[in-house]
């Protein structure tokens, strides 16, 4: 690697930085000291109806009202038991973009977040997980556990990847994270997916949705730069993208509601798969306060 | 130019350069990273206008210093041809500008009039001097006269320069140095000098040279006024019924043959046509359709060298004016027989006069037209109607001489001297014999010694309250008046206390008689001045109050000399004046000198070595070097600014 990319995959940690301060910082102002592990899946007390989706579980089907109401609805029951939270971040190349004005890099502040969510569960004694969509080969992977030193162990991998990685080019990065959030979680545990969303293949959207009809709740929150949602660019530009190869050269003024629209498209796709399999879809900017945001995950998740 | 200046200019044709620079760089827009680049629509159209809108002023600069730096190459071998100064040892100077305005500086020097170059010349001058450089400016028209006396205010004898006007007056280039000399040569500055812009068309080309023997050097600068032309001009013109004689003169060299004269109306039309007299002077005649035709202008067609004197206003034909006699001859002819006594004086004045010899004093002042003074001596009196008729003439300018004696003495009933004399008068014994040369005044003062016996042994003697109201030219030995005058409207009266007749004195036979006799005719003649007169020459109007002109370029304003009115036309053309309410024309005509417009020679030394410089080189790349370093900021104001906005994006 030579030292110029070494310098583009390191993170832009801007104001985020460190990240072992600030993720503290951040659940202490979510953390409310009574947590309780919920979760709607299998389990002994009724925790009421939904929807059925493919891939649920036709055990709780019920069938009283299959036979009454001629509609799919399946069972759901709370549990007492721990809840594993399985952190999925993406560390492909689009998120090490900071926009001007922006506190830092986009992989930074789901950093930030991730590390955050982590410590607000493992407080809670539930185990943590993470893994990296993207980030090169040597992209670290953290295992289930729990425990003070599981949080250390978040954090020193969050900080030590680099962003790298081209989805529309690697096809397969989104079937060697999914591989590694399938061997990680089970039935009832909670997958947090950060990401900008931008450069993922077509079909990823379904593909990470139909995580939340295996018994696990996913919350996807789509992590932006604020140029990205604001397109603050004025006359004659070239772009060129971080991943995908594409170059554009237009007139600023006259392509930025265009624009707006299409990453409305893009967003709106997202959500509408993971809300139809039964996830959460939240969005937010680097420049959005990194409490509000975990506590959005949070509410979401619960 | 030298080829060197020439290689210089020639890198003003980089100035392409940049554009090309710009057509090359606007092509590709500078890129930035933005991850979502795919949702991004192209538009490289639009893109490209607007690449060419925002580099415009950066393309404009960038071409203008190229330009500076061909110019800044290329400026010493540039320089600016104007007149300049030479100092001695950087010490003030001490300059009286002599500015021609006469008619002949109105001929083209190059793309403007000669006297637009002098006036531009002095300009020129004035830029070059200092603070502490003194300045007068003199004016060369016939009469020369001073238009700023000397000054270190510059920014007056700017002023004064630029309110000098063209003049169709004649040349006086000998007074207006004359004049110059006197207002510097008692200045402080040790370095004095005279500057003349002129042609030097005086219309004496043989004269002793400008400036020679001159105690105050003189510089006789711009060269390219002296150039010699030639000119024609309509000198006079008047109309008798349906004729119009057109007199033309040309300066040596010229003649008018082959032009033609055209008399217009006032819309310009014209009326009738005659080919110019041949020769250097003529005169030709323009016949009218009709007496009753109005003819304003007589025009000579074709060019030459001034124009402002080929139009000439026409007149009704006058003659040259008359003096009235009205005198009885059976009383006053000498012993030898002949005329009347003052009418043989008059004769032997030889004035430029008519005499007019008419028996009686005429009832309507419309006889009296033409007429500049009449003569009574001895009148028995005037009637009303002779009276009025006399108020008029008296009011309108004349001048009338009246002799008393013993028929003044002895008016009948009815009759009387008004508006001359308030009341009558007394024919008596006297024991003085004669006048008192020591009383007399003015143009009498010296001939009146002739009249210190003058065998009378009556006189007439005037009501003290005439007498007061009069002033005695000449006094009887007793003290009474014998010659005295009075104003009355604007003419005068003079009168005399003895008559003519030599039966009574010997008063006609004295040669004070002939001097009181050219007096009188000087003063009537001055008070009726011709309709047509050459340009520059006053026009008094003793008596007046109020005068209004206006003349062929707009109002004339008149000024005052020992409180008589005095108009002193500029230009060539009509005169509409109005006299305390009473409407006269009055024609200036040019001078007959003026149309030759070879230049007299200019005395050696006067080309202005040590005083002046004809072609000073005035190096601009100063001034272009700055301007060039003022364009380098603003291109770096220009790119500080463009990166600004770009990182702001």
């Amino acid at each position: 690697m030579s030292g110029r990319q070494a310098i583009r995959r390191a993170i832009d940690w801007g104001e985020l930085a460190p990240l072992h301060i600030r993720a503290r910082q951040v659940a202490d102002g979510v953390y409310a000291g009574a947590h309780r592990s919920n979760r709607r899946g299998a389990g002994v007390e009724f925790g009421g109806y939904r929807e059925y989706v493919p891939g649920d579980d036709l055990r709780w089907l019920d069938r009283r009202s299959l036979l009454r109401h001629d509609r799919l609805v399946v069972r759901q029951f709370e549990t007492e038991t721990d809840r594993v939270l399985c952190l999925l971040v993406d560390a492909s190349a689009s998120m090490g973009y900071r926009g001007k004005g922006a506190p830092g890099a986009k992989i930074a502040f789901a950093a930030v977040i991730a590390a955050a969510l982590a410590r607000v569960a493992l407080t809670g004694g539930d185990p943590v997980s993470l893994t990296f969509l993207g980030g090169g080969e040597r992209a670290p992977h953290v295992p289930r556990s729990a425990g003070r030193d599981q949080f250390e162990r978040v954090v020193a991998a969050l900080e030590s990847v680099e962003v790298g990685g081209d989805a529309r080019v690697d096809g397969s990065m989104v079937d060697r994270a999914l591989q590694g959030l399938a061997r990680a979680t089970r039935r009832g545990a909670i997958v947090v997916f950060l990401s900008d969303l931008i450069d993922l293949p077509d079909d990823s959207a379904e593909r990470i949705a139909a995580i939340a009809s295996t018994g696990r709740v996913l919350a996807v929150t789509q992590t932006l730069d604020p140029a990205e949602v604001e397109f603050p660019f004025t006359g004659t530009v070239r772009l060129r993208a971080l991943e995908g190869g594409a170059v554009v050269e237009t007139d600023a003024e006259t392509t930025r509601e265009r624009y707006l629209a299409a990453l409305a498209a893009l967003t709106g796709s997202w959500q509408e798969a993971t809300v139809r399999r039964g996830g959460r879809f939240t969005r937010a900017t680097t420049t959005d306060d990194p409490v509000r945001v975990v506590r959005t995950i949070l509410e979401a998740v619960r | 130019m030298t080829f060197l200046s020439t290689l210089a200019l020639a890198v003003a044709l980089l100035v392409v350069a940049p554009y090309v620079a710009h057509r090359l760089r606007r092509r590709r827009a500078e890129e930035q990273l933005f991850p979502p680049a795919r949702l991004v629509q192209p538009a490289p159209p639009q893109s490209r206008r607007r690449s060419r809108i925002e580099d415009r002023a950066l393309l404009a600069t960038r071409a203008a210093a190229v330009l500076l730096l061909a110019l800044l190459g290329a400026t010493p071998f540039v320089r600016c041809s104007r007149l300049s100064l030479q100092r001695s040892g950087g010490a003030s100077v001490a300059m009286a500008i002599v500015v021609d305005d006469s008619m002949s500086m109105g001929a083209a020097a190059g793309d403007r009039s000669r006297f637009v170059r002098a006036r531009d010349g002095a300009r020129e001058l004035l830029a070059s001097a200092r603070e502490g450089d003194a300045v007068a400016v003199v004016l060369a028209g016939a009469p020369a006269r001073v238009a700023l006396a000397a000054t270190t205010d510059l920014g007056a004898a700017r002023d004064a320069i630029d309110a000098l006007a063209a003049s169709d007056r004649a040349t006086d280039l000998d007074g207006a140095v004359t004049l110059a000399r006197g207002l510097v040569s008692s200045l402080p500055q040790v370095d004095r000098r005279i500057v003349v812009l002129s042609d030097l068309a005086d219309g004496h080309p043989d004269a002793p040279p400008l400036g020679e023997g001159s105690a105050v050097p003189v510089w006789v600068a711009l060269p390219e006024l002296r150039v010699a032309a030639v000119d024609c001009g309509v000198m006079r013109a008047d109309r008798n019924g349906a004729r119009v004689r057109v007199g033309v003169a040309c300066g040596p060299g010229a003649v008018a043959t082959g032009r033609e004269v055209v008399v217009e109306d006032a819309e310009g039309k014209t009326l009738g046509r005659a080919a110019a007299p041949a020769g250097v002077t003529g005169e030709t005649t323009v016949l009218l359709p009709s007496e009753d035709a109005a003819p304003v202008r007589a025009r000579l067609l074709g060019s030459d060298a001034v124009a402002s004197d080929d139009v000439a206003p026409v007149l009704p034909e006058m003659s040259r004016g008359a003096i009235a006699v009205v005198a009885d001859a059976a009383d006053e002819t000498v012993a030898t027989g002949g005329a009347p006594i003052v009418e043989q004086a008059l004769s032997a004045l030889k004035l430029d006069v008519d005499m007019r010899p008419i028996p009686a004093f005429p009832d309507r002042a419309e006889d009296l037209a033409g007429d500049v003074g009449v003569l009574l001596d001895d009148p028995p009196g005037l009637t009303p109607e002779q009276r009025h008729a006399l108020g008029a003439f008296l009011d309108g300018g004349g001048v009338v001489l009246v002799a008393l004696g013993p028929h003044a003495a002895a008016a009948p009933l009815g009759a009387s001297l008004e508006p001359v004399l308030g009341h009558g008068v007394v024919w008596g014994g006297t024991k003085a014999t004669g006048g008192d040369p020591a009383s007399a005044v003015g143009a009498l003062a010296e001939p009146a010694r002739s009249l210190a016996d003058l065998g009378a042994s009556r006189r007439v003697t005037l009501d003290p309250e005439d007498a007061s109201a009069t002033e005695v030219l000449v006094k009887w030995t007793d003290g009474a008046p014998l010659v005295a005058r009075r104003a009355i409207g604007r003419g005068e009266a003079w009168l005399v206390t003895l008559p003519f007749s030599v039966d009574e004195s010997d008063l006609a036979l004295r040669p004070a008689f002939l001097a009181l006799l050219d007096a009188w005719v000087g003063a009537a003649r001055a008070r009726a001045a011709p309709k047509r007169t050459d340009v520059g020459t006053p026009w008094r109007f003793p008596g007046a109050h109020v005068v209004d002109a206006v003349g062929p370029k707009g109002p004339l304003a008149a000024s005052r000399d020992e409180g008589v009115p005095r108009l002193v036309p500029p230009l060539v053309g009509l005169y509409r004046i109005t006299v305390d309410g009473k409407a006269e024309a009055r024609v200036a005509a040019p001078v007959a000198r003026e149309l030759d417009l070879r230049p007299r020679a200019a005395a050696a030394g006067t080309g202005g070595e040590g005083m002046g410089e004809r072609r000073a080189a005035v190096d601009i790349s100063g001034q272009v070097a700055l301007a060039l370093l003022a364009l380098v900021a603003a291109e770096i104001a220009l790119r500080a600014w463009s990166r600004r906005k770009v990182e702001a994006v």
